[in-house]
């Protein structure tokens, strides 16, 4: 087990020229003869936080509550995270499949298929992050101390995205429908991952089911280092409807980072096992 | 480190025929069977499965060219994807030392909406290529490609000469220990061909191991050193290269003409005079007697052609020789002597032989008779050996003198 881990990152590393020139191809490819051009890259977290404030000012019209430029932000910094997850899915599902050509003909490991997709899509989503920069002191977001805690989080939805990922593109690759169910769960994920809200919404118990999700420990944290300012060490609690309710727990991020690291090192695993029937398969 | 570059021990191969399936609809209820009976045998075969390669063994040597032929389906294609480490062998081991190069379906990692230029660099790392070694190369692959202004193209403007042409280029510099050639030779025009082959040469002289898979039995002659027949997936014939392209003709069914229900003449003896396949020098001359016996009174046309491959060199018979068919009366025996230098440029023929009506039937039909494998004549180049010879004579008239002077032949 540890020796295929162990194939798969050296084979990788090897090959890490060509990793780089496929993520060039991918990015290319989406830019030339694109009319939108890099607005492209923008297009999906703003439709992400344009639908999330109609979702919010609904609510906010029910309950009677003011809407503020925090709860933009909120939504922002978590729909920029979760856009990149989407992307980096969608692509590298049929990462496998589109390069059937190459899958079949010439051998290289596979691994570098998925991966430059999700690099590819890191490239976009880096772009929005850029603009987030620019925008979040409007939104009243000042510079904390807790904004140490960024890079770790974002390495986490690298890892977990990049372990789904390869899982999906391989799953795919055996069987031609889990293109469509990716589709369809990844339509309707966002309402089981709290984009749109903050877990603690949904009450003491729902707060917790939604913590299943390992995007939650993941995006709220990135939610309360950046824009609430606060250390994600200690638990926190807020007030909703005038209640006073945890809305962290660092155990939450352990939980994230667990289900990170074993669905990246389960789905490196199981590629690298498959690996020799791709071409037979594909 | 061993003097073998290359080398397969029993390997078998397992293909199934038909659908999979390929949507977890029809998994689970597979998975369930499956569950059942028990995983199936590496050795046996399922219902629908084949073999695609049966205890296929050999040995390549370091600096030595290979050439693997056979005909569709036989089994080349599964083979090479073994050795490029695409398919994993069901049954069996391989081993390959050294850096691995492959050229086939050269453009299969070109990206039509890319240029030239990036799809260089893309299918350079494709391949295997550092990004550093394809900048250095950058210039010959360009040149070698005959691209040239067209670089900044995007490739799918390109015709598919050119296409070709640019991919074969990029692999061509990939300068691998051990490479593997399908059948790519033959892109391009006549110059790039020219090329081509002339790079594999200079590949073979620096001591580079090659495989080589072609149904050009030309190319194989004059690029390999030894030859391995696969037929349905089993070794047919190896060795020898004469003797396993010579197998390789034999094999083949290719033109089966109609023949008459009831034959009135056949053939009591065809041969060359020494018996038996032929190792001729180039302009030799050969004699292939053709004895035959009518069985009732008929006019009949012996025929005798050579081919090359698909292609005629010599198709004539008896009726077109002399103007009228040859007229036998029943139980008449007669010789047919045909007389021919070999004035052909190096290769494999076959010699064969019919006896034709004048309606266009046949009473008998034999397109492989014989093999006749042509030498080289390493002096002269060309698609028709015409027994050249060279005079040269000193001139010592003045005039014709200043004539050549005039011309700037001579200072």
């Amino acid at each position: 087990m540890l020796a295929d881990l162990k194939g798969a990152s050296v084979e990788v590393w090897q090959h890490r020229e060509l990793l780089e020139q496929l993520t060039k191809r991918d990015i290319k490819l989406r830019y030339k003869q694109a009319a939108m051009g890099f607005a492209w890259a923008i297009f999906m977290p703003c439709l992400i936080v344009l639908s999330g404030l109609i979702i919010r000012f609904a609510m906010a019209q029910i309950s009677g509550q003011a809407l503020h430029s925090r709860d933009i932000a909120n939504i922002a910094i978590k729909g920029v995270g979760w856009s990149f997850f989407v992307g980096a899915l969608g692509f590298a599902t049929s990462s496998l499949i589109g390069n059937s050509n190459l899958v079949t003909k010439i051998y290289f490991p596979r691994e570098v298929l998925p991966l430059s997709s999700v690099a590819a899509q890191g490239f976009d989503t880096s772009i929005g992050f850029l603009t987030l920069i620019v925008i979040l002191p409007f939104l009243g977001v000042r510079l904390h101390p807790s904004f140490v805690w960024v890079p770790l989080l974002l390495v986490l939805l690298v890892l977990f995205t990049t372990g789904v990922s390869m899982f999906l593109s391989c799953a795919n690759l055996f069987f031609r429908d889990v293109k469509y169910i990716v589709q369809v769960v990844l339509m309707f994920g966002i309402f089981f991952t709290p984009i749109f809200f903050e877990p603690a919404m949904l009450g003491p118990r729902g707060a917790i089911y939604a913590t299943i999700n390992p995007l939650t420990g993941i995006l709220e944290g990135l939610r309360i280092a950046v824009v609430e300012g606060r250390d994600l060490m200690h638990p926190i609690t807020g007030m909703v409807k005038g209640v006073e309710r945890q809305i962290w727990n660092p155990w939450e991020l352990v939980y994230s980072a667990v289900c990170a690291v074993s669905i990246l090192l389960g789905s490196t695993l199981m590629f690298r096992r498959l690996q020799p029937l791709f071409a037979e398969y594909v | 480190m061993s003097d073998v570059a290359i080398r397969m021990d029993a390997v078998w191969k397992k293909f199934h025929r038909g659908e999979r399936h390929d949507s977890l609809r029809d998994l689970i209820p597979a998975a369930a069977r499956r569950l059942l009976k028990g995983p199936q045998p590496a050795g046996e075969l399922g219902k629908d499965d084949f073999w695609a390669l049966r205890d296929v063994s050999f040995e390549v040597k370091r600096g030595d060219a290979l050439g693997i032929i056979g005909h569709n389906g036989a089994g080349k294609s599964t083979l090479l994807k073994i050795l490029t480490r695409l398919l994993r062998p069901t049954l069996g081991s391989y081993a390959t030392q050294g850096r691995i190069g492959a050229l086939i379906e050269v453009t299969a990692g070109f990206h039509p909406d890319l240029t030239g230029r990036e799809n260089i660099y893309l299918n350079g790392s494709i391949i295997g290529m550092k990004k550093a070694d394809i900048a250095r190369r950058f210039d010959a692959i360009v040149d070698f490609s005959g691209i040239g202004e067209f670089i900044d193209t995007p490739v799918k403007r390109y015709s598919s000469g050119m296409n070709a042409r640019l991919g074969f280029s990029v692999a061509a510099h990939l300068e691998p220990e051990v490479l593997i050639v399908d059948e790519v030779l033959s892109v391009g025009d006549y110059t790039f061909q020219g090329k081509c082959i002339r790079w594999m040469q200079n590949l073979l002289a620096s001591g580079t191991t090659v495989i080589f898979v072609s149904h050009n039995m030309d190319s194989v002659l004059s690029l390999c050193n030894s030859a391995l027949m696969l037929d349905q997936g089993r070794v047919a014939a190896k060795g020898d290269l004469k003797k396993v392209i010579g197998e390789y003709y034999k094999s083949g069914g290719r033109y089966r003409p109609e023949l008459l229900a009831e034959p009135r003449a056949r053939t009591v003896d065809f041969a060359a005079p020494s018996g038996g396949d032929l190792l001729v020098e180039p302009g030799e001359r050969v004699s292939f007697t053709h004895v035959l016996t009518a069985l009732a009174d008929v006019e009949i046309g012996p025929g005798f052609f050579i081919n090359r491959g698909e292609k005629a060199v010599v198709d004539t018979t008896y009726a077109r020789m002399r103007g009228h068919p040859l007229r036998l009366k029943a139980g008449e025996t007669v010789q047919v002597e045909w007389s021919l230098a070999f004035n052909l440029p190096a290769g494999v023929y076959e010699v064969g032989y019919h006896i034709g009506n004048i309606a266009g039937g046949y009473h008998e039909y034999q397109s492989r008779a014989c093999i006749v494998t042509v030498g080289d004549d390493p002096r002269v180049k060309g698609d028709s050996y015409v027994a050249l010879r060279l005079e040269t004579q000193r001139v010592d008239d003045p005039e014709l003198q200043v004539t050549a002077s005039r011309a700037g032949v001579l200072p």
